[in-house]
Order: C-alpha cells, then structure tokens, then sequence
C-alpha cells in the first residue's frame, strides 16, 4: 500500500507553494467615512476588473489559467488602521499584490511594511507627493509604485489654467491637514516656476469642521482675488463655495481633484457650478470603452453616478495593468511581478488611457520611474448640476481621436 | 479695513455666535436646577439633526419636521437624565461628569452606524439666496438662527416667570431642599430641565443643520464654542450667553480678517482663561455663598 501511495505523495510534498490556484489580490481603502467615496468607488471599479478578467477564465500565467481572488481591508482612512493592516498582508503567505489607499497618511504609516517584505503595491488613488518622494535616496530597490496623478501634476494644471484665463490676482486657501499645507506649498512653487504671472493677494487657512468662511473670503474679495486657488476635502470645499454665493463672489473655485468628491458636489448644490478640477477620468461616455465601462460600473452598483469616477477608473485600470504584469512574469511571485511592471512589454489598453511601458526601473533619485501618471494624462474637470464634465471641449476631442489611434 | 468689511465681519459672525449662545442656554437650564451638565450635548444636537433628517426624506413637511426634531430632542434628555444623572445626584456624586461623556460617546457610535460617517445636506424652505441689508450679505437661513434662538429662549423665561411649572423650576433653582419641603418633586423639576435642554439642543441641530451640513462631528466645534461661552457668560443668565455668544462669533472673524486665518480661535482662547482668572463666576455670574 505505501508503495503504491508514495509515488503519488512526494509530488504534493515536494511542491507545496504550486498548490495554490488562485492569484491572491489585496485591496485596501477607507470604505467608510469621509474618503469613503474616494476609496469605495476605487475597489468597486477594481473588482469590476477583476470579474471580468475572472469571468473570461482568469490570468494566463505560464501555462495554466488562474483566477483572482481578492481580499479586502477598510483602513478607515486612520493611519494606525493602515499600519496594521499592512503589517498583516505582509506576512500574509502567497501574497500577490496590494492595490489602494487614498490618504497620504495611510500610505506614510503602512507601506514601509510592504516594502521590507517586497510586496508588489500599486497606490491608487492617493495623490499626496510624499507617498513616493519618501523612498527617494532612501530605497536602492522600490516594490511601492504609484497609479494616480500626484499633487505636483495637479498643483501645475491648477496654476496652468488659472494663467490661461488671464487672471493676475489669486488667493489660495488650504485646510490645516498634510493635504492641504502641502497642496499650498505645490501651488506657491508652482505659481514660481511658470512666471510668476499670478499675485497671491491673500493665503488662507481654516481647520476640518470650519463652516463659517466669511473672514477667509473677505480677505480674499478685498484683496481683489479673480479666482481662489484651493486644496481642501469635500465639506469644508461646499463651506467655501456657499460662503462665496453669500457674497456673491464671482471668483471660481480652481484646486485639487478633491473638487470632484460627491461631499463636496452634493454639499454645495448649485454653488458649486463653475469649479475647475484636474482629473485623470470623467464619467461620459466619450470612448466607447469609457461608456462600456460607466455602464457596467452603473449596473453592478445600482447607481446613476459613480461617487468617484476617477478612483473607480484609476482601480479599473491599476487591475488591468497588475494582471499585464502576472501574466508577464509568467508566476504568482510578487516579486517577478514587481519585476514585469518595471519593464512591461504589452501596451494595456485601459479605460484611461493605452498604457505603453507606464513603469520603468527604479531610481532611487527619480520618482517619476514608479510613477505612471504624466501631465497629459490629466484633463480639466468642471462641476455642472451636480456632475463632473469636460471643463475644455479640446480635452475631449483629445481623448476621443487618442483612444481612437490604434 | 473698510466699515462694510467690519460689519460684514460683525453680523455673520454674530450670527453663528448665536448658535454657540444656544448650546450654551441648554448647559444653563440643567445647570440651574440640578447643578449637573450634560457633557455630550453636543451629541444631542447632532442626533436630533440626523433625526430630523430621516424625517425630511421620509417626506414630512418641515413644519411636521420642526415639532418633531423637538419632541425627539425632549425624549433624549429625559433618557439622558435617567441614565447618567439621576443616580448620581441622589447619591451626591459626580459620576454624571463621566456618564454623561459616555453617554455621549455611545450616542456618536450609534449615529455613525445608523446614519453613516459622511456629512449630508439639509433641505429646508427657507431660501439660501443672499439678501443685501444696507450692505451686509446675510441669507434667510441665517437670520432663522437668529429669530429661533430668540423665540426659543424668549418662551422659556417666559414660562418659567409667568406659569406655576415655571415658578416651580424656580424655586428648585435657588434651593432644592426648601423647594422640596414645599412640596415640589426635585426630581420632576430636574426632569423637566433635562426635557428643555433637549429641545434646545435639538432647535440648534434643526436651525444649524442647512449651514453646517449634518454628520457625526457636526457639533464637535460647536460644543467647544458653546462651553466657552457658558464658561465666560456664567451659568446663571440668559442675557448672558447670548451677547458673549454674539461677541465671541463676531470676535472670531475679526481676529481671523485682521491677524490671519490661523489666529481665529486664539481671542475667544483668551477671553476664556481671562474670565476664568478674573471672574471665575462668569462675567453675567452671580458669586456664589455656599453656606456650610
């Protein structure tokens, strides 16, 4: 009897790690609270990819076809939440990937666990610089890579538009967390680097819960500001808006893409018309992958608007770009998967964009090697009646001939 | 700084003291017949707003709402009353200070889980499109704040002056004890205080709501405002919290326009340690003879 058997054992003994079938994917976000738009809608276009990528048979690595299986993680958007979280996935055996996180924060207190194990991360769709610049001159190898247009890209398309639109006198307001001091400090370099065209008449704070704006403003409309230039999240941004329609201030809101935020659109109502944000993603159906996509997006999730369009589009195609990358290392093993992204061969074709070659290898002095977000990635969005929409009909031409191009 | 700058300053944020005044008028009612307070005030507010909320998307017309935000808010202090504060006090102990804190943390808990986390608009009829006062920018929205505080507050002294209950209410403010030997219940009045605190609490979630938007930390910056005004005020009078309520708001904005956003809170800040050092009753306080 044993000697019948043990032919058939020692293959099960000898390769244990082979058993596993399936290409196991962490997500991670706040699925609740006050980035929750942000970090659900980014799981939810996420796992939208990975039905179908499942639903089709699933990854082709080497030879066998093998199915994603996902693993989700509220981090609350609390730093600690994160920092235990991915101390978990770190030691979490057969791990594939991590995709997400949407605060700064988060990404500071838990990623450095990730990095010492080597697990491959994709960060989507937190846009805070330090994410990324906190490994620069410090990481000879970088396993931490970035899918999102970042605060510099952003804080650059803000200044840009406020100068096409002939304003010379600015104010910028930013509220008193990471987000916001840095969000101030890109847009004053920024507002150096291209001329020093715009005067800043005025550089104004408020705290998290702030609803009275009136001083802010004042000092804003006294100064003779033609347009606020503004880094803040979604309630205290609806604060400024209606303090503005109080006093029938002219001057639009221009600022992150935090603009975009259903908390702000809703909290604001009418008063939110007008507001110019960067965005990688706006949800109509110029393309018809883009409409293919909202309309899925919009069935599975019984909903008329993505909260987020940007983060479900940003997790769509960070899934996409992971799978491209498994199925290129021909392995389950997060760290030949880190290796194909640093060098992807085959363009992915993404709701977004076609991503030719989005990664390359790491230098530990540029931060642009794990970056997969370049300037013409990014378009300008403007809030009308409750909705994100092309802010410049030629960013949609753009895109449309773009996706177009074979 | 151009006088239209300095009233604009002046009225709106007078305006916004006022709901500061508010919260503080509830710590006063319970203040004065029990000598107890009830730290999650705050939480109050906030609940009643996500209450009355839930009734306007059930559809009631907001004249249903208002009566019915109130009722809610009067049911929570009572519960309040019997679950953090009557045995304390029957025992003369100062467990309500730590009850009424956990009181108020399990009402946040159960906010979020019932409403969620997220801050959301509050309809209302009354119009948010600005008016222009002899060059002033005010909206509709916030001169109801000012018209409810005074309302509220104006029935309730009235009641207490003019009707039996009130005199009642009264008579257990300045002695318990002597009030008892008369034959009011303590602990009815004491019931009663609780019940309008609740109301008051819940006018300044309904009236505050349109402007600040309703969520779970909606009343955090509130409440610390409204302490500081009753701190300053004293906890004794009426008149008091509103105008140190009105000069707090008003304070608020200038020192934002004129030293820089960042030095907003720091004037109430020193006006609060001030009056503690100076006038540790209260500036409307009267000194209290405790006889032993």
């Amino acid at each position: 009897m044993i000697r019948w058997l043990a032919p058939l054992l020692i293959p099960l003994l000898a390769f244990p790690t082979f058993a596993a079938d399936s290409i196991k994917l962490a997500i991670t976000g706040p699925f609740t609270g006050g980035s929750a738009p942000m970090g659900a809608s980014m799981r939810d276009g996420a796992k939208l990819a990975i039905s179908e990528i499942n639903n089709a048979g699933g990854v082709q690595v080497g030879a066998a076809k093998m199915k994603i299986e996902v693993i989700e993680r509220d981090d609350e958007a609390k730093n600690e939440r994160g920092a235990l979280i991915a101390q978990e996935l770190a030691s979490t055996a057969g791990l594939c990937g991590v995709i997400g996180s949407v605060n700064t924060g988060v990404v500071l207190a838990g990623d450095r666990h990730l990095q010492e194990k080597g697990i491959t991360k994709i960060i989507t769709p937190a846009a805070g610089s330090a994410s990324m610049t906190q490994w620069v001159g410090k990481a000879p190898e970088l396993s931490i890579f970035r899918f999102a247009a970042h605060d510099g890209i952003q804080a650059a398309m803000v200044v840009e538009e406020a100068i096409n639109r002939k304003f010379t006198k600015v104010a910028i307001f930013h509220d008193a967390t990471n987000y916001g001091v840095s969000g101030r400090d890109d847009l004053q370099r920024e507002i150096k680097k291209q001329g020093d065209k715009l005067q800043v008449v005025a550089t104004e704070k408020f705290n998290i819960g702030d609803k009275d704006m009136t001083a802010q403003l004042l000092r804003a409309k006294s100064g003779g500001a033609q347009a606020i230039l503004i880094w803040a999240i979604g309630p205290e941004l609806a604060a400024v808006a209606n303090g503005k329609a109080k006093m029938g201030m002219a001057a639009p809101l221009i600022g992150g893409w935090t603009l975009s935020m259903s908390n702000f659109i809703d909290n604001a109502g009418k008063n939110g018309n007008g507001a110019l944000m960067p965005q990688t993603f706006i949800e109509e159906p110029i393309t018809p992958k883009a409409k293919a996509f909202i309309d899925a997006y919009h069935k599975a999730y019984g909903v008329n608007r993505i909260p987020s369009a940007v983060s479900a589009a940003q997790g769509y195609d960070a899934v996409y770009i992971f799978a491209a990358a498994v199925k290129q290392a021909g392995s389950a093993d997060t760290s030949k998967i880190k290796a194909a992204l640093e060098d992807l061969k085959e363009p992915v074709r993404g709701v977004i964009a076609t991503w030719k070659h989005p990664y390359t290898k790491w230098d530990i002095k540029d931060v642009e090697t794990h970056e997969a977000f370049r300037r013409e990635h990014g378009v300008m969005g403007m809030v009308q009646d409750g909705k994100v929409v092309f802010a410049h009909d030629e960013d949609k031409q753009r895109l449309a001939a773009l996706a177009k191009a074979p | 700084m151009t006088f239209s700058i300095v009233t604009q300053l002046v009225v709106s944020g007078a305006l916004i003291g006022l709901v500061y005044a508010l919260i503080a008028y509830g710590f006063q009612l319970t203040f004065a017949t029990s000598k107890s307070i009830n730290f999650g005030q705050g939480e109050l507010v906030m609940v009643s707003a996500f209450f009355s909320l839930t009734l306007i998307t059930l559809g009631l017309p907001y004249w249903l709402v208002l009566p019915g935000g109130l009722l809610f808010g009067a049911a929570l202090g009572l519960f309040v009353e019997r679950a953090a504060v009557r045995l304390a006090l029957e025992q003369k102990s100062e467990g309500w200070i730590l009850l009424t804190i956990i009181l108020g943390l399990f009402l946040f808990s159960v906010a979020e889980n019932v409403w969620g986390r997220d801050d959301r608009p509050f309809p209302t009829p009354i119009s948010q499109t600005p008016l222009n006062v002899l060059g002033v920018d005010v909206t509709p929205v916030e001169l109801s704040v000012a018209v409810g505080v005074f309302a509220i507050m104006g029935l309730v002294e009235v009641f207490k002056r003019q009707t039996l209950l009130g005199k009642a209410f009264e008579a257990v403010s300045a002695d318990r004890d002597a009030g008892e030997l008369m034959g009011i219940s303590a602990t009815h009045t004491v019931m009663l205080s609780y019940a309008l605190s609740g109301v008051v609490a819940a006018l300044a979630g309904i009236l505050v709501s349109p402007i600040t938007t309703v969520g779970p930390t909606m009343a955090s910056a509130l409440i610390l405002k409204a302490f500081s005004v009753a701190v300053v005020a004293g906890l004794e009078s009426g008149f008091g919290v509103v105008i140190v309520g009105m000069f707090l708001g008003a304070l608020e904005g200038i020192a934002s326009f004129t030293l820089g956003s960042g030095w907003r809170e720091v004037p109430g800040l020193l006006l609060l340690i001030l009056a503690l050092a100076v006038r540790p009753t209260g500036v409307f306080g009267k000194a209290i003879i405790r006889k032993v």
